[in-house]
């Protein structure tokens, strides 16, 4: 029978070619939206490993120029001004850092371990960091004064990070093992120090719910080592005492500037900050699913009426049909297989194609992509696009069955 | 006879009107997208005020400096703008002003944030704002480093309610300034204008950006008339050549071009070259065009589908005009203009649903203080891009009717 389908769509095969396209198309547009849906989905089951109530960030701006005396000055002011906090009663803890949660801005860095080049998160933090965010420990130790005058450089990394490069086993106290840079960079010749992981954390999500799972790691910014030459951590994370509300702001930001008086405070809640990046991350989705709605509605409309003018067309050959015996049922059987068949034809191409994105050798926006929210993805559309077709195919298929061979066979 | 077509396409029109709707359905929608994307891009690049000179400024809205292993792009420092921007030919006025900078202040205890922008005297000669109240401040005030400031009218609403602010003062970023003037709301989307509060740049906490050639300034020229604008551009990139590196090992050659905002915009693109002084617009404008017709495509195919299931609705007409010996390329002509009427009704009716689309992104506040709305600008490239929708999903139906057998069409009857 679907043999016989097959015929009838090479009778015409200049139209259905068209509509198989419109088909092919619509699945791309369909599974476009729905990847990026099943990545969000994926990612927001997964936890952050971090937690902002009463978190809130100050952005420091020390207004300097960036050369070595200035940043040693400015370290000592920004010390000064994590203890003032420390002092007042509304804070339960402070700490320096360049990359907060949902603040916008990240820092990346690799290693390249055996030949495999790994990317990860870096971010900078002064020991509280720990304590504002409740990071999620997981085994060895956070930072501390244990730290102080250490050889090596400690590092706190997520499990992820920790499973990549050394595998089942146990990574506390090892260092990263690290293949030696080819000659030709133009660093100055000294070694770069060891960096030694003291301590694994679940997760660090910096960019909120819906961004990728990455690699993450922790380096220390101890600002009480005076001859350090790390720069100043640009952003001050507080946590204060629940119940504190705005109005803590002012008296505050009068008793920062009246340590550092040239410098500039923007204080943010951690909470706004996630909302609005997860208004940057939803509003574009959003919209791209809005208009993909609407192009498949318009697909929907367009094909029943491409489908209800083929029946008014072959009203000769379904009365035929009938004359010959043929029942309603097959007659509707008939009308929706064939379209069944066309939008195989249209899905195998399609989903050949897009089966081969994770072969290529494309950039890291997807590399970030999971396996199984792909392959989701791809069913979802399938069958998305399946009951579009039958759905548009359902009604005008009904109208062909409603011809009295009589009828139609003299038709005209 | 074109009379005549318009005729016959009305009356096909209103024979199945079901058709008709779906047609429009995707039609209208189509350019409804497509309008509201460039209505948005309109406000962000096209002339509006407070740019009323468009036509004769240029700026410096990107910098990048670049050695073999390194390159650090930003915005422009203040010393680089200064040393090397003032005195070009051609240049009637030029301005220097800082990138706007978030500032929060207190009012009874709650926090407003605002952008904080400061400029010099000649920032308010290029820009022709619209003074509520007051007016500017004036050169000799920047160079005085007085604390007087420029602020919007959303900014006055949330200082001192309905009552006039000039003489007043506000508190931002710890600094106090005595309110000097009163402008309409610019939209955030205009990086040139943009700002709640406006104060001199000598107003600074420090003095430091005086010695950096990279940071966070931009330099707005007032040509004489437009003949200059490629002299400019072209007289302050000889003078790049020149600039005297901080750091002459790692950072060797600098790109800070004077070019358009589109322009500017452009160099963010991923295929942009960075490193070229030269007008990377046209990349920008191309990607815009690729994205446009990958857009239509879907409904251009949607609609060449409705049309070519439709021929047979047609063959008694078209095997009369065959008969009487109308040519092919006649009918194409036929089948082609009555679909470009239909794209220009669904335009139409896009132009309505835009319109009310524009309004919902207005009052949803999603870009602060913007007012779009469709202009005569994006009404002639809303005609035009129907135009192309008309021809891209006509042509190929069109073809194919043209080529139905006399014999057999009149017959009514064919595969």
């Amino acid at each position: 029978m679907i043999r016989h389908w097959m015929r009838l769509i090479w009778n015409r095969k200049r139209a259905n070619f068209l509509i198989m396209i419109e088909i092919f198309i619509s699945f791309l547009v369909l599974e476009g939206v729905m990847l990026i849906a099943a990545q969000y989905a994926y990612n927001y089951r997964h936890p952050l490993g971090f937690s902002i109530e009463n978190v809130w960030t100050i952005t420091v701006d020390p207004k300097s120029h960036d050369d070595d005396a200035s940043r040693t000055r400015d370290r000592e002011t920004l010390r000064q001004l994590l203890r003032t906090l420390r002092d007042m009663p509304e804070v339960e803890a402070a700490a320096g850092t360049f990359t907060p949660p949902y603040g916008h801005s990240s820092w990346t860095s690799a290693v390249t371990t055996n030949g495999r080049w790994m990317d990860y998160s870096v971010n900078q933090v002064t020991d509280d960091f720990r304590d504002v965010f409740s990071v999620d420990l997981r085994r060895g130790r956070w930072f501390s004064r244990e730290d102080d005058g250490a050889t090596d450089q400690p590092l706190v990394i997520n499990e992820r990070f920790a499973r990549a490069i050394f595998g089942d086993v146990d990574p506390i106290g090892r260092i990263i093992p690290q293949d030696p840079k080819p000659p030709s960079s133009d660093e100055p010749s000294g070694k770069a120090t060891p960096m030694r992981v003291i301590g694994i954390v679940s997760e660090f999500r910096q960019h909120g719910e819906f961004s990728t799972l990455d690699n993450y790691a922790f380096r220390r910014n101890n600002l009480d080592d005076a001859t350090s030459k790390m720069g100043m951590p640009n952003r001050v994370v507080i946590k204060v005492r629940p119940g504190t509300t705005a109005a803590f702001e002012e008296p505050m930001t009068h008793q920062l500037q009246a340590v550092a008086h040239d410098w500039s405070f923007e204080i943010k809640r951690v909470e706004d900050m996630r909302t609005d990046t997860l208004k940057e991350f939803l509003i574009p989705a959003i919209m791209l699913g809005t208009i993909a709605c609407f192009l498949l509605l318009m697909v929907a409309l367009g094909l029943t009426g491409v489908v209800w003018q083929n029946v008014t067309q072959r009203v000769r050959e379904i009365g035929l049909r009938r004359a010959k015996g043929a029942r309603i049922e097959d007659i509707h059987r008939q009308i929706l297989g064939e379209l069944a068949v066309m939008t195989s034809l249209a899905l195998i191409i399609a989903v050949a194609l897009v089966a081969q994105v994770p072969l290529l050798p494309l950039p890291a926006v997807f590399a970030m992509i999971n396996g199984s929210a792909f392959a989701a993805s791809i069913v979802i559309s399938v069958l998305t696009i399946y009951g579009l077709t039958i759905g548009c195919g359902w009604y005008p298929a009904r109208l062909a069955t409603r011809i009295q061979p009589a009828e139609a066979l003299h038709y005209e | 006879m074109l009379k005549n077509y318009i005729k016959i396409a009305f009356k096909v029109l209103l024979r199945r009107k079901f058709f008709t709707f779906i047609s429009l359905f995707g039609i209208s929608f189509t350019l409804t997208v497509l309008m509201v994307v460039t209505a948005f891009f309109d406000h962000t690049f096209g002339p509006m005020a407070p740019e009323t000179q468009y036509q004769r400024t240029l700026a410096v809205q990107f910098a990048c400096m670049y050695g073999d292993d390194g390159m650090w792009t930003s915005s422009a420092g203040y010393k680089l703008l200064d040393r090397y921007a003032r005195g070009l030919t051609g240049v009637d006025r030029l301005s220097i002003f800082a990138s706007p900078e978030t500032v929060s202040s207190y009012i009874n205890g709650q926090k407003v944030s605002s952008s904080l922008k400061r400029t010099d005297g000649d920032f308010w000669n290029i820009l022709q704002f619209t003074f509520l109240e007051g007016g500017p401040y004036s050169s000799q005030d920047v160079d005085q480093a007085q604390f007087v400031a420029v602020i919007n009218d959303a900014t006055r609403q949330r200082f001192f309610g309905t009552s006039p602010a000039v003489g007043k003062t506000i508190e931002a970023d710890g600094q106090r300034f005595r309110v000097v003037g009163v402008v309409a709301d610019v939209s955030v989307v205009r990086s040139i204008p943009f700002a709640d509060v406006w104060v001199p740049l000598t107003t600074a906490k420090t003095d430091t950006y005086k010695r950096e050639l990279m940071g966070s300034f931009n330099a707005l020229a007032l040509a004489h008339d437009e003949a200059a604008l490629d002299h400019i551009h072209d007289e302050f990139n000889a003078r790049l050549a020149h600039v005297e590196m901080d750091n002459p090992k790692v950072y060797k050659t600098m790109v800070a071009p004077f070019e358009t905002t589109f322009d500017s915009y452009a160099r963010h693109l991923p295929n942009a070259d960075r490193k070229s002084p030269e007008s990377q617009g046209w990349k920008m404008v191309s990607t815009l065009v690729v994205l446009a017709l990958l857009f239509m495509l879907l409904p251009a195919i949607n609609l060449m589908n409705l049309n070519v299931s439709r021929i047979l609705e047609r063959s008694s007409e078209i095997g009369v005009r065959k008969a009487f010996g109308a040519s092919s390329r006649t009918l194409v002509g036929q089948f082609v203009v009555e679909n470009i009427l239909l794209t220009l009704i669904g335009g139409l009716i896009g132009l309505v649903l835009s319109e009310i689309a524009l309004q919902v992104v207005n009052a949803s506040n999603l870009i602060e203080y913007a007012h779009l709305h469709l202009n005569p600008r994006v009404f002639l490239y809303g005609l035009g891009m129907a135009l192309i929708f008309g021809m891209l999903s006509g042509v190929y139906p069109a073809w194919r009717m043209s080529r139905l057998n006399p014999v057999e069409a009149l017959k009514g009857a064919t595969r």
